[in-house]
């Protein structure tokens, strides 16, 4: 019976170990790691720190672009905003 | 081991599962994990505690349940952190806060609000079920002690 509870609970732990590990994106492969750029509609512009200089709010869209050479590729979806998200315009952040 | 052992033994292994799985997720990416808890529309004065108590206390949950001696405190752990996301998981759908933030990255991570919301619900399930048996497994093993003295 101890043999059994024994490896029930070796296999869990080793599962959620081994799948945090397997899961988590490397450095390289991670987008947020670099440096984040937003679509003003026209331009693509510097855009800080997420949760401090900006939030992605809840959405289908792209919040945030990374450069891979010359490309902005997608990285964070969501609706890039600095003040009053529920309207997701783009003035100056106050949040805090 | 009969069938209640059984289940009980499944139900400490899910949650186990599922609060080492997120503890570990999160220290191996910290940086993400405290960009995504400034995403939030909690104050970001409140990250520096959030991004280490959060984990410490899966990691604490997790540990708390592999021993029969602690399973039950762990069960009780679970279900009030199960429950405090389910209510900040429904707070945000009911916009109760300023705005939605996403749900992006990771694996958990990947699920919608309303998705999170249901998920959560069946680990406070999960957590409920344990107690009940948890309390009916020690009511059983105390009378077996009782019954081979008398």
């Amino acid at each position: 019976m101890k043999k059994i509870k024994l490896s029930i609970m070796t296999l869990a732990i080793a599962l959620s170990i081994g799948g945090a590990f397997a899961t988590s994106p490397r450095q390289s492969q991670d987008c947020q790691a670099a440096t984040q750029y937003y679509y003003n509609g026209s331009v693509y512009v510097l855009a800080g720190k997420m949760g401090i200089d900006y939030l992605c709010a809840t959405s289908s869209n792209i919040c945030t672009y990374y450069k891979v050479g010359s490309t902005y590729v997608p990285c964070m979806n969501g609706v890039y905003c600095t003040q009053n998200c529920k309207t997701t315009t783009t003035p100056p952040k106050t949040k805090n | 081991m009969n069938k209640r052992q059984v289940v009980l033994e499944s139900i400490s292994a899910l949650l186990i599962m599922l609060f080492l799985y997120a503890s570990v997720s999160k220290f191996l990416d910290f940086q993400r994990f405290i960009g995504e808890m400034n995403n939030q529309p909690l104050p970001n004065s409140w990250t520096p505690f959030l991004v280490w108590t959060v984990p410490s206390l899966e990691i604490a949950i997790s540990v708390a349940l592999i021993f029969e001696r602690t399973r039950m405190a762990g069960f009780i752990a679970s279900l009030a952190l199960m429950t405090l996301f389910t209510i900040y998981a429904a707070a945000i759908l009911l916009h109760f806060f300023e705005y939605v933030p996403c749900s992006c990255g990771g694996v958990i991570r990947k699920l919608t609000w309303p998705q999170h919301l249901v998920f959560n619900l069946f680990f406070v399930g999960l957590s409920v079920a344990g107690i009940i048996l948890q309390r009916r497994s020690s009511f059983h093993s105390i009378s077996i002690t009782k019954n081979s003295f008398v």
